[in-house]
């Protein structure tokens, strides 16, 4: 355990203008991080994280951690867990900075803590809880790794069956926990388990921070079909916990999990789309690469990848719209954009294979290149690297199917099916479903 | 009754206003049922129609004060574009494209000449239509004297029901652009069968039509041609509205139909095979309204992705509007194909919009085009 990271109630920015903030984030940037080049507005995607090495990630843990300390981390949280308690004005001020420089970059971690875990920590977890994990995440101490789906459960969430079992005044912790990105990484899993199964499985379940170093804790990395290895399962043997481990009420962890899906799809901090104009980088490379524009058909592939990459980025704009004019359904509507993702980077896949021809199914070893035009680095091997890819956001934190239902139900008001799992104990559940017959009970 | 569109997520309070206006205009004076039985061969009162939306200042968002005319919200193709999908969505006849196209021309490049033709449009008291290159087959003769024309044009949506064609071609001074008045000796309008049923659809016919030379709007050549791509700019991003508005109504439609039909002993919008179709579907409204909003904005803002945003409307919703169509008829099933179902009229509807002012697959080509002149 790192030590406690002292909360500090007058940060450097404290009480600042929007300007002097402004000013105050442009100075220490340019002091301290590397300046993006022209047109590098990419954002990373969760698919094109590798392994860092050890030496770097924790010298980008460093970096946080001094940005901490400027005053510039956690802008618009509560100054008594170390954030500048400062408002939406000042966020947007310093994103209108930021995005000339490069952030600190702490992978799919940086993403998961402090868009995902942190967010939904911050609406649940209590006082004391918040007083104690906050600052250090903040500060670059504790990353938070995804402990979401086991091996049984996957867009069936309600449905895991790690648990946690009450004793004395401990919390056992037994199960798995499975598609944990960068988790190897990280200082603590925000984990969901079952800690009632003689009630309806969304009234049992209880969210937990679980220390990844604790005793009785393994970690395994799965390897992946594009090479990398981000995904970690873990095995809990008799982990032990507390009630100052509990994120929320006990039992009442669906109502974590909602906010949580809310900032897993982008709810909480979907940006405005970048500017449109020109098409992708990557459509222009293998265009240029296999001599797409002489003909027809790839000139037509290539427009439809554009057409559809501007029409998302129309979309984004206008579910931030829709979400902002109606903030009750802002979870709802989010599954627009993560539905479009889910039937679009497939079929956006599959139009640069069909631009690649051949180029997508060999290219030159890195060492025997020799004559060979195209080597690992060629845009037709960056296709077929996007095919195996291209299904990550229609699987990913609910499969494309979770969306259209929750796009079916909640936004149009269409009938839900019947359910089988929802109003039994989920003992119940478990058993019946092993001696399935079909029949409606 | 259908409900707003929507194109446009945040609507300021004046467009608000004109499109609660013109929502209840069109739902009172030309339902759906009305325009069934226009369909059916009974008499449509343009006139008063037409006033009656020149009124409300349907004509008039992308001419000046001078011309009685003016945007509500400061970029006036967004607004155009509302009342295009509104339009759409109630199968509204009238060339509102076109004539939108020769409201803008005339404002920029008309003279005193046609300031009386453009109060005539923007006021209501007159429709006028545009026509260029592929759709015409025109030789335009010009000279001190006059213009000459010969030739025909073979499509243009309400031609019967408008007293000038803007009409583009190429002449000896290069491309060149005539306000044709219908009425003049020589040209004849013809009136084709068509499969959008909801407008009447014509061909014109001109054989030795003189007019004096200031009929010639701007100057031949360069200029005209640069004007002839925000013409057609401006046609797509309507006609796309158009058709986003259709889709919109075929969709509300199927839906309230998943809702209501039961089937297996519930409705059948409870069973996932259709609810994710519906999903689908809703998903693609979205994606229409959201980059229709975006071009007209781009466009209207003059701003330099606009080319590509146009571009990417109209194919998008060209190639998706059909699509959605299919999955709507789906769920009607076979009451889907009688005549008194109104989803037949929005696929017709939609099929026209999908082929006018350039197919998808003609802006996808133009997309392309331009982001190769842009490297």
């Amino acid at each position: 355990m790192s030590p406690m990271t002292p909360t500090s109630p007058t940060s450097p920015t404290t009480g600042m203008s929007v300007d002097e903030f402004r000013a105050a984030a442009r100075t220490w940037m340019e002091a301290n991080l590397p300046r993006r080049a022209e047109g590098d507005t990419e954002v990373r995607k969760p698919w094109d994280i590798k392994d860092v090495p050890a030496a770097e990630f924790a010298a980008q843990r460093a970096l946080q951690k001094r940005m901490y300390e400027a005053g510039l981390v956690g802008i618009t949280w509560p100054v008594e867990y170390g954030g500048q308690g400062l408002s939406a004005e000042h966020q947007r001020a310093f994103d209108e900075v930021a995005i000339e420089f490069r952030q600190p970059d702490l992978g799919t971690l940086g993403g998961t803590t402090f868009h995902v875990c942190a967010p939904t920590m911050l609406a649940h977890g209590s006082p004391e809880f918040l007083a104690v994990h906050v600052p250090r995440i903040l500060a670059g101490d504790e990353l938070i790794a995804q402990f979401f789906s086991d091996p049984d459960a996957g867009s069936d969430l309600a449905g895991v069956r790690t648990q946690a079992v009450r004793d004395g005044d401990r919390w056992i912790l037994n199960g798995s926990k499975i598609w944990s990105s960068g988790a190897y990484n990280a200082d603590v899993g925000m984990c969901l388990a079952r800690t009632n199964w003689d009630v309806p499985k969304h009234r049992g379940l209880t969210w937990f921070a679980v220390p990844v170093r604790s005793r009785g804790v393994t970690m395994e990395r799965i390897r992946q079909i594009n090479g990398n290895e981000e995904f970690c399962q873990e095995f809990f043997d008799d982990v032990e916990l507390t009630d100052a481990d509990v994120i929320g009420t006990v039992h009442d962890g669906w109502t974590v999990t909602q906010t949580m899906l809310l900032f897993e799809r982008g709810g909480g901090g979907m940006r405005s789309a970048a500017p449109t104009v020109g098409m992708k980088a990557d459509v222009v490379a293998l265009m240029d690469e296999v001599g797409g524009w002489e003909f027809a058909a790839t000139r037509d592939a290539a427009a439809r990848v554009h057409v559809d990459d501007l029409v998302r980025a129309a979309l984004g704009t206008r579910i931030l719209a829709a979400m902002r004019t109606d903030p009750m359904r802002a979870a709802s509507y989010a599954s627009y954009g993560k539905l479009a993702s889910g039937v679009f980077d497939p079929l956006r896949a599959n139009h640069m294979m069909r631009i690649a021809g051949t180029a997508a199914i060999a290219w030159g070893a890195p060492d025997t290149a020799g004559s060979d035009a195209s080597g690992p680095d060629s845009a037709g091997a960056a296709a077929s690297l996007a095919l195996l890819n291209s299904r990550f956001m229609a699987i990913a934190g609910g499969t494309v199917q979770m969306q259209r239902n929750t796009i079916g139900e909640k936004v149009l008001g269409l009938p839900r099916e019947p359910s089988f799992d929802s109003g039994k104990p989920f003992r119940d559940v478990v058993r019946d479903a092993a001696n399935w017959s079909g029949k409606v009970s | 009754m259908i409900a707003p569109v929507g194109l446009v997520a945040t609507l300021t309070d004046e467009q608000e206003m004109l499109v609660d206006a013109s929502v209840r205009f069109m739902d009172t004076e030309l339902p759906v049922a009305a325009i069934r039985a226009v369909v059916d061969g009974g008499p449509r009162d343009d006139i008063a129609y037409r006033a009656a939306a020149g009124e409300l200042g349907w004509f008039g968002f992308l001419g000046d004060e001078a011309s009685g005319g003016g945007s509500v919200s400061g970029n006036g193709v967004v607004d155009a574009a509302v009342i295009a999908a509104e339009l759409g969505a109630r199968l509204q006849p009238g060339p509102y494209a076109g004539h939108s196209v020769v409201v803008d021309t005339l404002t920029r490049v008309g003279g005193p000449a046609h300031a009386a033709v453009l109060a005539d449009l923007v006021s209501g008291a007159a429709w006028a239509t545009w026509a260029f290159g592929d759709d015409t087959a025109c030789v335009l003769g010009v000279s001190r004297d006059g213009v000459r024309l010969d030739g025909h044009v073979t499509l243009v949506a309400e031609v019967g029901s408008c007293s000038h064609l803007l009409l583009g071609a190429s002449g000896p001074d290069g491309f060149t652009q005539v306000l044709v008045p219908l009425d003049a000796t020589g040209v004849t309008v013809r009136p084709l069968e068509s499969f959008d049923v909801s407008r009447r659809w014509g061909a014109v016919d001109l054989t030795g039509v003189t007019l004096p030379l200031d009929a010639v709007l701007g100057a031949p050549g360069a200029a005209t041609a640069a004007q002839l791509l925000r013409q057609v700019h401006l046609a797509a991003v309507l006609t796309a509205a158009d058709a986003v508005g259709a889709m919109h109504a075929d969709f509300e439609i199927a839906l309230q139909y998943a809702k209501d039909r039961i089937a297996f002993g519930r409705p059948i919008g409870s069973f996932q095979a259709l609810k994710h179709v519906i999903a689908d579907v809703s998903l693609s409204v979205e994606m229409a309204k959201g980059i229709v909003a975006e071009a007209a904005r781009a466009l209207g803002d003059e701003a330099p992705d606009a080319p590509e945003l146009v571009h990417a409307a109209k194919s998008f919703v060209g190639e998706h509007s059909v699509e959605v169509m299919h999955q709507c008829f789906q769920v009607f099933g076979g009451i889907g194909f009688t005549w008194e179902h109104d989803q037949h009229l929005y696929l017709r509807r939609m099929s026209a919009d999908a082929a006018m002012f350039g197919a998808p697959g003609w802006h996808r080509e133009q997309l392309v085009a331009t982001v190769e002149v842009a490297r």
